[in-house]
């Protein structure tokens, strides 16, 4: 099944062409890297998918529904049902790690005692019982990381979009969370959208990759 | 080395023009015939009618706050974060009242809805018995002080809403509406500018007096003003603006104890990229329209009143005929003020930017404590500390004017250049240094220029609350040597409603047109440009 079509899109900051006539499609299940040096239009790609923005020209379809198409967005972010690990993680710094996992199940008014088993099993997935209490600023790069981890997969997304997510770490963490993404890929079967700069980084997380050029994909 | 001592000649100059008289304010208090004496506070103590006035300063302040919070966060949001047409119109036009004294707008209420104001012209005096009756004590005090102060949370809510990073709100769209969002992330995020915003509006109505005692609402700030202007009664003076002192002191612990960690920097995330906006959709007509109204009632209308009431060449002549000078002379404080302020603001902004010295944190807070002191306490130590037979050259000339705006107003140039300085980043000052630039080459020609457009908003800042201020130099200014607010604030008792009318046209006009011309430079500049 197809999770997410985009087709002929074109988007343009003042004046500028940020992305040219981009269309991609993305197989459910599968693991594609959008790979490309800065300012080449992959953040643009996510945030077009993720809803926050609409394409110019051109049109996106998630799971098969047209959510947005020439300069109008139809279906809002939060009816997406799509996870973003950010990269500067964007946890939210007053709400504790159990409040960051918590908000999406509020919103979607998950009833209680389920919020709290979610939180629970996707915390254990994650490496992070134990740490439900405490504030994003008590924990180190590594931890922040597998919490902005959890609170995607939560609510168990029809696809994770990933944003440079390792971009900051050492090497050592960077490789050794890598492992942990796919373990988990591996492990839930979620459809991954991630965005790198990094060759080693592609080639690892990657069943596909697509490399973009100056708002272009490179064939 | 240079770097140091320049800065720790800064701290001095801030030590002897702010806290000194303070302090040697509080010293005069509590000495008597050279002997330690309480007799001053006793009297206050035992006096009745000072607690009520404390009990009226209290109610005042409180419902002025609550009040002006209450609209004016939701407002900094509609201006702020969302799709609402207009936006820095309204913006410009809520600010307007903060800037302009603040009895100026006590004045053109009284001439709409004043015994023998416009609507008594046009309804007969019988239909605004009502309006006069509450226009003249609290409920007028309560309206008139919610205009003016509207703006702080207002703004204060919209910086906060700019310093939040945009990732925060769109992790939470991708799984609750703009509502929740509000809810859970943004107005949390923004909780410590309103409460500080809150602190600050509670300081300025509780040290407010020209308000009060335009409108005969007896508050204590009054009282200090009158036992000094009136009774020349220092020692009473004195001892009233004491508690006024301490409660600004408690408050400012306060906020230093639980809110100055979240708010010390705010640091606007770069304008690169737009702020995600909430569409207003089918609201957006009637949303539009209720800031259109609430625009009209609060700031038009005043100054129309004003226009209105000062229509004819003749009221214009007249004015500048009897206050000509005056208007000179405040023009010409006005712009030395605001040029020290720039430079006294920038290297405060640094010191506090950079932590150059060890006690950065004390000489931000004496700065903000000095802004949130009513202007009488300031106006009172200032006369404490120079009115000396060999400090007459300071106090005998319109110099202890300019002191008691460095004063009072050094807090908003310095906090301007610390917003401003933070977004330098430290390299380029760095890359300097190893260029063999020495610590003022260095300010003059990478600093300065870097942050030229605080310095610029400094300039404007400082030069429209040293326009404005009243409380300070109605106290201290010299014998002829009156600014136009003090000119305008004594004709008040004898003048004729046009003549003040157009004082007031013209005291707003002074004000307002220096940071007209500031805000449409710039965007001329770059029409040009960009042709």
């Amino acid at each position: 099944m197809k999770i997410v079509g985009m087709d002929a899109v074109s988007k343009f900051y003042n004046g500028e062409r940020a992305l040219d006539n981009v269309s991609l499609e993305i197989e459910e299940g599968e693991r594609i890297v959008i790979l490309g040096p800065s300012g080449c239009g992959k953040t643009t790609i996510l945030r077009l998918i993720a809803g926050f923005i609409a394409p110019d020209t051109g049109a996106i379809s998630i799971a098969g529904e047209l959510v947005s198409r020439d300069g109008r967005i139809f279906t809002p972010p939060e009816r997406r049902n799509l996870g973003m690990v950010f990269q500067d993680l964007a946890l939210w710094p007053h709400l504790s790690v159990k409040g960051n996992i918590e908000f999406g199940l509020k919103a979607r008014g998950i009833p209680r005692e389920e919020r709290k088993r979610k939180i629970r099993e996707v915390l254990d997935l994650v490496g992070m019982a134990g740490y439900a209490d405490r504030k994003p600023a008590e924990l180190s790069g590594g931890q922040q990381q597998r919490v902005a981890l959890a609170r995607a997969l939560v609510l168990e997304p029809r696809a994770l979009l990933m944003d440079e997510p390792l971009s900051s770490l050492d090497l050592e963490l960077n490789i050794r969370l890598r492992k942990e993404i796919l373990r988990l890929q591996e492990k839930l079967g979620f459809t991954m959208v991630y965005v790198t700069h990094d060759r080693d980084e592609a080639a690892d997380m990657a069943t596909r990759v697509v490399s973009m050029k100056q708002g272009r994909i490179e064939v | 080395m240079v770097r140091r001592l320049t800065l720790a000649f800064v701290v001095i100059l801030l030590l002897v023009i702010g806290l000194l008289p303070v302090l040697s304010m509080f010293v005069k208090s509590v000495i008597a015939d050279g002997r330690l004496s309480l007799a001053a506070y006793e009297g206050l103590l035992a006096s009745v009618r000072q607690w009520t006035l404390m009990g009226h300063s209290m109610v005042l302040s409180s419902l002025v706050t609550a009040l002006t919070v209450a609209v004016g966060v939701p407002l900094g949001i509609l201006l702020g974060k969302t799709d609402l047409p207009w936006r820095r119109f309204f913006t410009l036009l809520f600010v307007v009242p903060l800037l302009i004294p603040p009895y100026i707008v006590a004045v053109s209420w009284f001439d709409l809805l004043g015994s023998e104001g416009l609507l008594a012209h046009v309804l007969g005096a019988s239909a605004t018995r009502t309006t006069a009756r509450l226009l003249f004590g609290l409920p007028g005090c309560t309206a008139v002080l919610f205009s003016i102060f509207l703006p702080i949370p207002m703004m204060l809510t919209m910086i906060f809403l700019r310093t939040i990073n945009p990732r925060l709100e769109e992790a939470g769209r991708l799984v609750a509406g703009w509502r929740g969002v509000m809810k859970e992330i943004t107005i949390p995020l923004v909780l410590p500018g309103v409460l500080l915003s809150a602190m600050l509006v509670f300081l300025l109505s509780f040290g407010e007096f020209s308000v009060p005692n335009f409108l005969r609402y007896d508050v204590f700030p009054v009282e200090s003003f009158t036992q000094f202007s009136a009774f020349y009664n220092f020692k009473a003076a004195t001892a009233a603006a004491v508690p006024l002192a301490a409660v600004t002191l408690i408050l400012l612990l306060a906020e230093s104890a639980f809110l100055r960690e979240r708010t010390y920097q705010l640091r606007p995330f770069p304008e690169r990229e737009r702020l995600p906006l909430i569409r207003l959709g089918t609201h957006r007509r009637w949303l539009f329209a209720s800031a259109a109204i609430a625009g009209l009632v609060i700031v038009i209308v005043p100054l129309v009143v004003l226009v209105i009431q000062s229509a004819g060449i003749d009221a214009y002549a007249e004015a500048l005929d009897r206050a000509g000078g005056s208007l000179l002379r405040s023009l010409a404080y006005a712009v030395a003020g605001a040029t020290l302020l720039t430079f006294l603001g920038f290297f405060t902004g640094y010191l506090v930017q950079t932590k150059a010295l060890r006690y950065w944190r004390s000489v931000d807070s004496l700065t903000i404590f000095l802004f949130a002191l009513p202007s009488t306490v300031i106006g009172i130590g200032l006369i404490s500390q120079w009115n000396t037979p060999w400090t007459n050259f300071i106090y005998g000339t319109p110099v202890i004017i300019i002191l008691g705006y460095l004063a009072k107003y050094t807090a908003l140039t310095s906090r301007i250049s610390v917003t401003q300085l933070a977004q330098i980043p430290p390299s380029m000052e760095e890359a300097a240094r190893v260029a063999g630039a020495g610590w003022f080459r260095r300010m003059a020609f990478i600093v300065a220029p870097l942050a030229r457009r605080g310095l610029v908003a400094g300039w404007v800042v400082g030069y429209i609350f040293s326009l404005r201020d009243t409380g300070i130099t109605m106290l201290v200014y010299p014998a002829g040597h009156e600014t136009l607010p003090v000119r305008i604030f004594t004709l008040m008792a004898n003048g004729s409603p046009q003549l003040i009318a157009a004082l007031c046209m013209v005291m707003i006009t002074a004000t307002l047109l220096p940071a007209g011309i500031a805000w449409m430079v710039p965007a001329v500049l770059k029409r040009k440009v960009i042709g």
